[in-house]
């Protein structure tokens, strides 16, 4: 019963890309290639982080909540926007509307991630013998984690493909894309001075990537109507 | 193109064939369910597995996969598939007793001692508690002796009690109340001790330690000297090899042992103070097995040596006595040499503020079961007595060093003042002294008993289990022992034998216990029906939020305009 424990999670953390996939018109103008592009573009900046991380972070031995820590970490987690960038806007893509071209990069970041991040753990952990509910926990955060990179990545697209925004938005944007590139942070600064536990995070994560999805979805439909 | 079209299959079987290893390796990766991730890892030590003459006794078995049980279970509930989990407390030995005699089948039995008697303990709990202690060591008696002697066709295991296992056992006891027996459909815990088969132990060996320490030859050889043999069995047996200490049987008769020796090598290292009879001091194996260790060890010796042996004096338990010692002799009382054995030990006694009696039991020639160390050596023509705080002896497998037996039960003044009886009687025989007042080995002197010496060897007795099948040749306590002796005797000699008779041991004695909590089945089908349901809507949702509620009616639909134009 335990590769049937791995196989839930595994639907439940992977499923939700493959259905976004399908569901949307994204399978039927074929933008697979983009996808693959940005997952591509997503492990480049994973490993540059990874080698910015490992050079300017101290390791702590206790789960203390360090200010300059965690704020050295956000800024590397810049680098994840700066990525997001480079694949919107350097990537040559073929002719697909911009509404199909950040919705296809945000699907590949969010898969490429859930697959660095996810699949190791759920593969050596799922499959033994205990029970705990961990590897459910990670495939909600997984689906958390898609709806916040595809919000980013529209608030993305609105910050550098589209040249004619209102005015009064403009800040709303970038203050959106700026909480949701740091909710890395924000969810450690829970953890660990809050001392919230696992599932309360994954909660909060859920609803906040709700709310977040909402607002940029709203933004996204003001900033069209002046092109239309 | 003929060229073409066949390369393009055989590049298609190529490209199939190096699948295959990549296949066989997912296959290979899958199968490999790995179980050493459990929550809660407990050392638990398996009851001994052994035969005489062929008639199995013990627990048979030694793998474990089933899921726990606890004494709540419903009456009439099958617990073939399950691991009975009894703690020590709330054992009731009828209802073991049923279980093994009407032979009713279970998974395992799982036994939770109270921390009091894991060996390393040496802190002993409050006196109020002492009523409890001396229950606990009843039942526990009574419960090893069950064990010990059936035929048990499932694993039984001993653990010690923490808050792990209190926790799983009161949690599995909830669940038993209310009628959810733990199998594969409920979830619950699941035990799961995996070790091989247990094999048979080829040849076990036994080891005595003998130590000579050789008196002064006025004139002529030192063998013509007449000799005294003092002997002590250092090997136990008990319900769990792994945990059978033998603080008391007879780890007290061994420390006594080495600190006489200690005390005549004192004395015997200055010519001038040298006595005029040999010393022969003998640590033996296979004491509970009827002493064939000393059997063997008399058989090797030297018949000349033998004939020089005046009496020899064995040691077999003086760790928890307070006023009385006893003497066992197998030779009648009114004999010369048991008279004036006795009467040296017990004027010694007198001076020393105890009490000695003397017990006499005769040997049986047709019976093969030798209660007493001594009668080996009678056996052979050789005058011996048994010390000892036993007033009966003890059956065959028994209290040689039983699970309750542990070093806080044992009160080293009791060894200390049998060290002192047994120095002072042998040195008032050897120089001279009898009847006489008059104290060799007083306590302010510099051949006081040394009780620190006695305190660490005990402790040391005490946390090392000494069943002989399962220690080899070069154990370190053999070693250490040979050791000891080699600093105070004069010459040391080993004789390894192997341990005949009708006797079968069956290794593997310890294991570890892996402790999962896992979840039914039926649990884990619900999650997959909640999970599909929540991708299927989440498809539909999409679905129309994006492309509108036609196209979702229109997946289900087979397009009707196709056929038109076909036709």
């Amino acid at each position: 019963m335990t590769l049937f424990h791995f196989f839930n999670c595994a639907i439940l953390t992977f499923g939700p890309h493959a259905v976004y996939y399908s569901a949307t018109p994204l399978s039927e103008y074929d933008t697979l290639r983009t996808c693959v592009k940005a997952a591509v573009v997503y492990l480049a900046t994973a490993l540059v982080k990874l080698v910015c991380l490992a050079t300017f972070l101290q390791v702590s031995e206790t789960e203390v909540f360090d200010p300059y820590q965690e704020a050295l970490k956000a800024m590397i987690g810049f680098i994840d926007v700066a990525g997001l960038y480079y694949a919107l806007t350097q990537l040559t893509h073929r002719n697909i509307s911009q509404n199909h071209k950040f919705q296809s990069v945000g699907l590949g970041w969010a898969f490429a991630d859930s697959v660095l991040h996810r699949l190791a753990p759920l593969w050596v952990g799922a499959r033994g013998l205990e029970f705990t509910w961990d590897y459910v926990l990670q495939g909600l955060e997984a689906n958390a984690n898609l709806v916040f990179t595809i919000s980013l990545a529209a608030l993305g697209s609105l910050m550098w493909l589209r040249k004619n925004k209102p005015k009064t938005l403009i800040p709303l944007i970038y203050i959106c894309a700026v909480i949701i590139s740091t909710m890395p942070s924000i969810t450690s600064y829970l953890r660990r001075v809050m001392g919230w536990h696992f599932p309360k995070i994954v909660g909060f994560e859920l609803i906040t990537s709700l709310v977040m999805a909402f607002i940029s979805c709203q933004l996204f439909i003001l900033c069209q109507r002046p092109s239309l | 193109m003929a060229d073409e079209k066949k390369s393009k299959p055989r590049h298609r079987t190529m490209v199939f064939e190096s699948i295959y290893p990549v296949l066989a390796l997912m296959l290979i990766l899958v199968a490999c369910v790995d179980l050493c991730d459990a929550a809660t890892v407990v050392d638990v030590y398996r009851l001994i597995q052994y035969d005489i003459s062929g008639v199995p006794f013990g627990s048979r078995f030694s793998s474990l996969n089933h899921h726990a049980a606890s004494l709540s279970f419903q009456p009439g509930a099958d617990l073939s598939r399950s691991v009975l989990i009894l703690p020590l407390r709330e054992l009731d030995i009828g209802f073991v007793q049923d279980y093994i005699s009407q032979k009713q089948s279970l998974g395992g039995l799982l036994i939770l001692l109270p921390q009091m008697f894991r060996p390393g303990n040496v802190g002993g709990g409050s006196n109020g508690l002492i009523s409890e202690t001396e229950g606990f060591r009843k039942l526990l008696a009574q419960l090893e002796k069950l064990l010990v002697h059936g035929n048990i066709p499932f694993p039984v295991y001993f653990a010690f009690e923490n808050e792990e296992t209190d926790a799983m056992l009161a949690d599995v006891k909830k669940n038993d109340a209310l009628g959810q027996q733990a199998t594969a459909t409920t979830g619950g815990y699941k035990l799961v001790i995996s070790v091989s088969e247990p094999k048979k132990i080829a040849s076990p060996t036994i080891t005595n330690i003998q130590g000579w320490l050789p008196g002064s030859r006025a004139d002529g050889d030192s063998n013509q000297l007449p000799t005294i043999a003092v002997v002590a069995s250092y090997d136990t047996f008990g319900a769990a090899p792994a945990l059978s200490v033998g603080s008391d049987s007879n780890g007290s008769g061994v420390v006594a042992l080495l600190e006489v020796a200690r005390l005549f090598s004192i004395l015997y290292s200055n010519p001038k103070t040298r006595g005029r009879y040999n010393l022969l001091f003998a640590l033996t194996s296979g004491g509970p097995y009827n002493y064939e260790g000393t059997q063997k060890w008399l058989k090797s010796l030297d018949q000349r040596m033998r004939e020089s042996i005046d009496y020899a004096i064995c040691l077999n338990s003086v760790g928890s006595w307070d006023n009385e010692l006893l003497i066992h002799v197998s030779k009648p009382p009114d004999n010369v040499n048991v008279k004036q054995i006795f009467q040296g030990f017990s004027n010694v006694a007198e001076d020393l503020g105890f009490q000695v009696a003397l017990k006499h039991k005769k040997i049986n020639i047709s019976n093969s079961r030798v209660a007493w160390e001594h009668e080996q050596f009678s056996r052979l023509r050789v005058t011996a007595a048994t010390l000892s705080e036993l007033s009966t002896p003890p059956e065959l497998l028994e209290d040689a060093g039983s699970l309750s037996d542990t070093r806080q039960f044992v009160n080293e003044d009791g060894i200390i003042k049998g060290v002192k009886l047994v120095a002072e009687s042998l040195a008032r025989h050897i120089y001279g002294h009898q009847g006489k007042d008059i104290r060799i080995f007083a306590d302010d002197s510099s051949l006081a008993v040394n009780p620190f010496y006695v305190r660490s060897w005990l402790d040391l007795l005490s946390q090392t289990p000494r069943v002989a099948p399962f220690l080899s040749k070069n154990e370190p306590l053999i070693m250490a022992l040979k050791k000891e002796l080699e600093d105070y005797t004069a010459e040391v000699s080993v004789q390894h034998e192997s341990l005949e008779g009708s006797f079968t041991f069956y290794d593997s004695t310890k294991a570890s216990l892996n402790i999962y909590q896992v979840a039914s089945v039926t649990f884990d089908l619900l999650l997959l029906l909640v999970l599909g349901s929540y991708l299927i809507v989440l498809f539909s949702f999409l679905v129309i939020t994006t492309r509108g509620l036609d196209d979702l009616i229109s997946l289900f639909r087979r397009p009707p305009s196709r056929k038109v134009k076909m036709a």
